[in-house]
């Protein structure tokens, strides 16, 4: 599962040309094979064959979904945005995310870096995938499910990109508890 | 979405999944995470105290402390040592919070791959924005001109930049907001009479009386400013409030003179021509300081209290009992000289007046009076002036209008060369901090200029209106982040012991995300602009360290010092001897202009309109604050104030859901309330200004409230200064779909 959590980490990072690339593509589309998401790769490939530039379209729905946009951002990639707060980032949930990571032994290699965004949360769940199944368990339970749930609902209604709605998807798969 | 299969079954494949996917390879090699032991952290768990703090929610800089628990600023409170604000600040000095931590705050570069007014944009990296930033106005300085690039500057981060490009790149085209829609014509008027800006200074705190011309403290609110006021009132002062609405200065006054909107000027010639008809003026203070006496009373002779009665609609008795208190006061009198003032397109001579005022009650320099207090200075570290070219591109010169405007360009002036393209074209423009689509009244002439560019950057901290129209938006640290401005001043109450303070500001928190400070934008700006060798300093450190260095301090000491820096002052009370009052200005009549203050009367109110007036909320600071949870929560939109005579007569009632239009046409694009209300005279309405932001980035104040200022399209423009007056503007009531007729 660490390669797996790091892979949807990796897909919520802003797309650059450096890693959002042929070979990160055609990874993604053989992860949707293994899960047979057939539809879904179909669309992918069919939106991207379409596009003029591709890349550029994901950075446009990356920006408007996630940073700033029209008509206004989607869903601030962030926890405390959508759980436990006044809708502010760096709220109470934030602070525990950073404590629950100091608990594990871990801290965020950029100090001012808030702790919540989806991306830490995610390579977290790599490292306790690792060998810590209850560690894992509780970070779902207490920190990342309440908010992924929201987050995940609101960029599904918003996105116009196939892109970010199979990433909601891939990632809601590999961190639910039950199935 | 079918899940075919299911996660179980997917993890129980998972050898042979990862297998043949190479999920590592395609993954980057580091992740944000870092091994750090846990240790429990006991005490030191709880809160620290940063000191160093200048607030930045409005321009009266108040001294700060951040509470900081664990790298998150958790509160914002005045800095104990403080000897301006204290422990003090204001609700939206608290609500900092919000705007430090604001979602929809600017994070990244923003490249706008859309249109101007609809972007679409595209996160980019730094080094793209500046590329394309730099060589876009290299381009249009090459093909136009340096005159070819214009500048929207606000605020103390504005200041670094605007010196760049008026210095180094050498364009006359920089146009304030704070200077050409609000203080400048103030400033200017006070130069025309007393030699100097009068900035806020009179000394409120021990006054005897306390005259006020539209100003509303209470709902406008400076914390130091607040407190002089508040203690005067302690101390017994009579106050008095003219304004056409019951404000909450005028709650507290001894007399409310309730003016027809327009005419203070009119009032105030017939208090000072009452004054000087009945002997009741300063004559030693006038024949010692005072230019054009005589002229001066010559000129005002006219202004009895009969005729500004009938001008004004409030009884000559009023107008007698105000100059009465006033002399029985004198020298002991504070007579405001405002802040906003851009009201009428007539304001150079109102506020000429609040300054002759002054002089003939010998209010300067005593107690009670205007006072200036006698602050530290700290020399600025700025771009060396290298730009050729003089005075030949100016277009004010070149107009040969506008002969007292404050620094910089008037903004009309640089709009119509944009639109005309004459006398030359402006195809470059830099905002910085500005929000000129809600700071400069007719906001489709603002379109026009902007669409017609060949390039528009703006910098900012949060996605205002005017963001909108920039190719590439930038990310600013805001003033909780970085150090910058060096505030200095005295203690607030000037019979208190004199003393002097130094307070740079220092970040309380480190910026976050991709946001820069202006030294690091403007540096790397020019740099590909071709003037590298020209920058000054190389950070913003530097700058503060070196500025400090001119009074023996640096920013090292000043951490020691809990961020203030406090020293023994200067008594500020006594006027010297060379100080001159003009109350003719002989200057001004050389040009053209009345040289002794003169009422000018104004349009009136189409048939079916009124007049629409605007003031200050205490939870907002212009448009800055809209996006503000908590600011917005305390007060989520803007009444508009409508006499309840009125309202009955058109059948509305207190809370009905409202909107308006001009009588040049232009509606409100979203709505308010009524609020009815006897504090109003019948022939005026009021909002308070900074709410209904068209921008739907900003996902509090879109559409929250009404926008005054979309509604203010017809352009007064002051003679002398060429400042906007804002004011002359007429609305109608639009419910439910209906234009309504306002009785007169
Ligand atoms: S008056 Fe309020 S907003 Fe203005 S500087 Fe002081 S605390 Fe900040």
């Amino acid at each position: 599962m660490t390669d797996i959590f790091r892979f949807l980490a990796q897909s919520m990072r802003y797309p650059a040309s450096e890693w959002f690339n042929e070979d990160f593509w055609s990874v993604l589309l053989s992860l949707l094979d293994e899960l047979q998401w057939q539809e879904d790769k179909a669309e992918l490939i069919r939106v991207k064959a379409g596009a003029k530039d591709f890349l550029e379209d994901v950075q446009i729905e990356h920006t408007r979904l996630f940073i700033n946009a029209i008509p206004h951002v989607v869903a601030a990639p962030y926890a405390s945005v959508h759980c436990k707060g006044d809708g502010t980032l760096y709220g109470m949930i934030a602070e525990q995310t950073k404590k629950f990571y100091r608990e594990k032994g871990f801290a965020l290699a950029k100090e001012n870096d808030l702790p919540d965004h989806i991306v830490y949360e995610l390579e977290f769940l790599a490292i306790l995938a690792n060998d810590d199944p209850d560690g894992q368990k509780k970070f779902l339970e207490t920190l990342f499910t309440p908010w992924f749930k929201i987050f995940k609902s609101k960029v599904l209604e918003e996105a116009h990109h196939p892109y970010y709605r199979v990433v909601m998807n891939l990632i809601d798969f590999f961190t639910r508890e039950e199935l | 979405m079918s899940f075919k299969v299911t996660r179980r079954k997917f993890l129980q494949t998972a050898s042979i999944a990862a297998a043949t996917l190479p999920l590592a390879k395609v993954v980057s090699a580091e992740t944000g995470f870092v091994r750090d032991p846990f240790t429990p952290p006991g005490s030191l768990e709880g809160t620290q105290t940063v000191t160093g703090g200048v607030c930045e929610m409005c321009f009266w800089r108040c001294q700060l402390v951040g509470k900081v628990r664990d790298k998150k600023l958790v509160k914002l409170e005045g800095n104990p040592k403080s000897i301006d604000n204290g422990k003090s600040i204001c609700a939206r000095g608290n609500a900092g919070i919000k705007l430090l931590y604001d979602p929809d705050r600017l994070k990244f570069p923003l490249k706008n791959v859309g249109e101007r007014g609809k972007p679409v944009w595209k996160q980019i990296s730094w080094q793209e924005a500046l590329d394309e930033c730099g060589s876009k106005l290299k381009a249009v300085q090459d093909k136009y001109g340096s005159q070819g690039i214009a500048m929207f500057p606000h605020g103390a981060s504005a200041k670094y930049p605007m010196d760049f490009f008026e210095k180094v790149v050498g364009t006359h085209n920089v146009s304030e907001a704070s200077f050409f829609q609000c203080r400048g014509i103030r400033d200017m008027a006070y130069m025309a009479t007393f030699g100097l800006a009068p900035d806020e200074n009179v000394d409120m705190a021990n006054a005897k009386a306390i005259f006020l011309i539209g100003c509303h403290f209470g709902e406008n609110v400076h914390v130091s400013h607040v407190k002089k006021y508040l203690k005067g009132l302690e101390n017994g002062a009579k106050l008095i409030v003219v304004d056409p609405r019951y404000s909450a200065s005028a709650a507290k006054s001894d007399i409310w003179v309730k003016i027809k909107p327009a005419t203070d000027t009119a009032f105030l010639l017939a208090v000072m021509n009452y004054l000087v008809q009945k002997d009741k003026y300063d004559k030693k203070f006038v024949e010692a300081h005072c230019v054009g006496f005589e002229e001066f009373k010559k000129g005002i002779s006219h202004a009895s209290l009969d005729w500004a009665a009938k001008i004004c609609d409030v009884p000559a008795k009023q107008i007698q009992e105000v100059a009465e208190v006033l002399a029985a006061s004198a020298p002991n009198v504070s007579v405001h000289p405002g802040r906003h003032v851009s009201w009428y397109g007539t304001d150079f001579q109102r506020i000429r007046a609040h300054a002759c005022l002054t002089a003939l009650l010998g209010a300067i320099g005593v107690k009670g009076g205007f006072v200036k207090g006698k602050g530290v200075k700290v020399k600025g570290i700025t771009w060396p002036t290298v730009a050729e070219g003089g005075e030949e591109h100016n277009l004010r010169l070149m107009a040969d209008k506008y002969h007292y405007a404050p620094p910089g360009t008037p903004t009309e002036l640089i709009r119509d060369a944009c639109i005309t393209g004459k006398p030359y074209p402006i195809k470059g423009c830099v905002v910085w901090g500005q929000n000129p689509m809600q700071t400069i009244p007719n906001q489709q002439k603002m379109v026009d200029a902007l669409k017609q560019m060949d390039f528009i950057m703006c910098v900012d901290v949060m996605p205002t209106d005017i963001t909108m129209y920039a190719d590439i938006l930038l990310p600013e640290a805001c003033y909780l982040e970085r150090y910058d401005f060096i505030k200095t001043g005295t203690q607030w109450n000037f019979t208190d012991k004199q003393q002097q303070y130094i307070a740079p500001r220092m970040p309380l928190v480190d910026a976050m995300f991709e946001r820069k400070d202006e030294i690091w934008i403007t540096n790397e700006i020019a740099k590909r602009m071709g003037y590298g060798d020209k920058i000054p300093v190389n950070s913003l450190e530097e700058k503060i360290n070196k500025e400090l260095a001119g009074v023996n301090l640096s920013i090292e000491q000043l951490k020691k010092e809990d961020g203030i820096h406090i020293q023994d002052g200067k008594d500020p009370y006594g006027v010297p001897e060379d100080f001159e009052v003009q109350l003719y200005n002989e200057d001004l009549a050389d040009k053209g202009y009345p040289a002794v203050p003169t009422y000018i009367a104004v349009e009136e109110a189409p048939k079916g309109f009124t007049r629409l007036v605007y003031g200050r909320s205490p939870v907002h600071t212009f448009n800055r604050t809209q996006n503000n949870v908590w600011l917005h929560n305390a007060m989520p939109v803007n009444p508009l104030w409508l006499n309840d005579e009125i309202a009955m007569k058109m059948g509305l009632k207190d809370g009905d859901e409202i909107e308006l239009v001009n009588s040049e046409g232009v509606k409100s694009s979203s709505k308010t309330v009524i609020k009815v209300t006897p504090g109003i005279r019948k022939d005026t309405v009021y909002m308070a200004h900074g709410y209904g932001s068209k921008n739907p980035l900003l996902t509090v104040g879109f559409h929250a409230g009404a926008d005054d200022q979309q509604l203010i399209t017809k352009l007064a423009i002051d003679p002398e200064t060429g400042c906007n007056g804002m004011r002359n503007n007429f609305v109608k009531i639009v419910k439910d779909g209906k234009s309504l007729d306002i009785p007169a």
